[in-house]
């Protein structure tokens, strides 16, 4: 009887024990899954969300985000000069102006996207058409506005620009071409997007020609890098940032704190588990001192005994461990909701998002918390005087 | 006769917090092939400390312990564990069964250890708990079996290596008069079939079977008679 058999012997023929360990690192195992998923989920949703507009460098005027800092200027002539590039494979001029329209006795604040019409989209189409072709008055609406204002391609829209000093400028006109998925919106934001030139006209801007921030598409034989590298060639003055640029700056600063707590979660979750098993094991051994005992007083090696409560603990974490996986997914499902539904979080944005190394992590602290968890009861049962325990088990 | 096991002027000294205690005072002792020995004394006078260091599985402060002409104290932990898986079977009082394991797996443990093949084991195992009396308990857990059939168990498990000599301590002190009267013919019938028998007891009729009796007294034999 190999001490494998042995320890599963004993892990299923005592199961309200077992039972007990197991769903104790099920339940720490899913905590510690989750934060290993909460860890680079932002990261990784956030770089997916760039990746969905399709553009992987984006050419704003200063260093700051893009639609706080001052417009580029010459924006048609800068997206020329940029689409010229031999890295480059198409540009898109962004210019984004608030809003507003009736509904009912209220004003609606609506976000206005301004790009060109005959360039790639950054919006995905899911009804109707695309603004391309169909003339400055036509707009394309995001879900959130149709539902709300039971708008569907064809429908009629008046915006009203909230353009500060030039506030008072008329009513525009539009029709909706299409309903369209934006990927930064909000779940409650109400996004429309329509020509570049009509962004400008909501405020009385008939011939500025600025825009918020230019995205463009590298060639992928180029690469994002070498695209971005010459656009700072040729024009110095602007700032330059790729897709993977904005990830590591994200990453640094408002995505660190989750990270931080994930890894402290983690660290902690980690912290109970190793105990649970430990305790559960060393309750174990110290119960069975007699046993063991004898087992070596009959022959059995102390690698071999040892080996046996290794296995056990590494039988009883590696279930939960096992079980903890669809704990921890129903937990993140659940966790991702509640925190989306904060405000201001893009809807397609996930806090919790899985990836296979999540799952190689979990699986190696997992492992390692067996190991540790087993470190207090092994040294007993390697230390364990044979005589002495036969001699105080036979009078205690 | 060539003894199985020769203690030499052997002692156990204890360290305590309160001072060193003397279990073994230069104790000397042969058990050769054959041998029914019994250890008879006071508590506390040294009989299970004898029973442990001639079992191995204690090491003597002083003196020479020699298993078939080989010094037990030279041996490393792993040799000693071989030494006990192969020659030497144990008994104890309160049994020590594993409780996750049936009977018939307890009976297996040891040889499963020692390397024997399962369908030979499986058959030796059915063999002793027909010797023993529990073939039909054979799938039984220990908490599914009386005393006297856990000590019976627990020599099948004893002998499961056939090993040339035999330690047991105190094995009727948990058990009734009738049931202990039936372990000692047990262990009767196993020296009758050739097995050393070393018993330790309090027991008069247990140690009355035996054929040479030792007694003890402050870590000292102080008499061995032949019976």
């Amino acid at each position: 009887m190999r001490a494998l058999r042995l320890a599963w012997l004993t892990v299923v023929r005592q199961p309200a024990r077992s039972c007990l360990g197991i769903l104790g690192v099920a339940a720490v195992g899913a905590l510690l899954f989750d934060m290993l998923l909460l860890s680079r989920g932002l990261i990784l949703s956030f770089r997916d969300l760039l990746d969905r507009a399709g553009f992987d460098v984006r050419v704003v005027a200063s260093d700051t985000l893009p639609f706080n800092g001052p417009r580029l200027e010459d924006a048609t002539a800068l997206a020329r000069l940029i689409a010229s590039l031999p890295e480059v494979e198409a540009v898109q001029q962004v210019r984004v102006a608030d809003a507003e329209t009736a509904s009912g006795d209220f004003r609606r604040r609506i976000e206005f996207v301004g790009a060109d019409p005959q360039a790639r989209p950054m919006w995905t189409i899911v009804a109707g058409q695309d603004i391309a072709g169909r003339g400055e008055a036509a707009l394309v609406i995001n879900r959130h506005l149709a539902q709300t204002l039971r708008l569907s391609p064809g429908s009629s829209m008046s915006l009203t620009g909230r353009c500060g000093e030039a506030q008072g400028a008329p009513p525009l006109a539009f029709t909706v071409a299409g309903i369209a998925e934006f990927p930064f919106d909000t779940a409650t934001a109400d996004t429309v997007a329509g020509a570049l030139s009509a962004a400008g006209r909501l405020c009385g801007r008939t011939t500025e020609d600025t825009a918020d921030l230019l995205v463009v598409r590298s060639r992928p034989d180029a690469g994002a890098d070498a695209a971005a590298a010459a656009i700072r060639r040729a024009r110095r003055d602007v700032h330059v940032v790729t897709s993977d640029d904005l990830v590591q700056q994200f990453n640094r600063t408002q995505f660190s704190y989750f990270r931080q707590i994930s890894v402290v979660l983690a660290t902690v979750t980690l912290f109970f588990g190793v105990l649970l098993i430990a305790v559960l094991l060393t309750v174990s051994v110290n119960q069975h001192l007699g046993e063991i005992a004898t087992l070596r007083a009959i022959g059995l090696t102390r690698r071999r005994v040892v080996s046996g409560i290794v296995w056990e603990s590494a039988m009883l974490v590696g279930a939960g461990g096992i079980l903890a996986l669809p704990l921890g997914t129903a937990l993140s499902v659940w966790l991702d909701r509640i925190l989306r539904s904060m405000p201001g979080v893009p809807a397609d944005l996930h806090f919790f998002v899985f990836e296979p190394r999540a799952l190689v992590i979990h699986a190696l602290l997992l492992a390692m918390a067996a190991i540790a968890a087993a470190a207090y009861p092994v040294r007993i049962v390697a230390a364990l005087p044979i005589a002495a325990t036969l001699r105080r088990e036979a009078v205690s | 006769m060539t003894p199985i096991v020769e203690a030499r002027s052997i002692s156990r000294v204890f360290p305590m917090p309160a001072g060193p205690v003397t279990a073994l005072r230069d104790v000397s002792l042969s058990i050769a092939a054959g041998d029914y020995l019994g250890v008879v004394g006071p508590s506390g006078c040294g009989k299970s400390t004898l029973l442990h260091v001639l079992g191995c599985v204690d090491v003597p402060t002083s003196g020479t312990l020699l298993f078939h002409d080989r010094d037990v104290g030279s041996l490393a932990d792993t040799e000693r564990s071989r030494l006990r898986l192969r020659e030497i079977g144990f008994v104890f009082q309160r049994f020590f069964l594993l409780p996750m394991l049936t009977a018939a797996e307890n009976v297996e443990l040891p040889q499963a250890e020692a390397g024997a093949p399962r369908a030979e084991r499986r058959r030796r195992t059915m063999a002793l708990l027909e010797y023993v009396g529990l073939a039909a308990r054979a799938d039984h857990r220990p908490s599914e079996l009386s005393g006297g059939e856990m000590q019976r168990v627990a020599i099948a498990r004893a002998l499961a290596n056939r090993p040339r000599l035999l330690l047991a301590d105190e094995p009727t002190g948990e058990l009734d008069q009738g049931t202990g009267e039936q372990i000692a013919t047990l262990l009767d019938r196993l020296h009758a079939d050739g097995t050393a028998v070393v018993v330790v007891t309090h027991d008069p009729a247990i140690a009355g079977r035996a054929r040479r009796l030792l007694r003890m007294r402050d870590g000292r034999i102080v008499d061995e008679a032949p019976r």
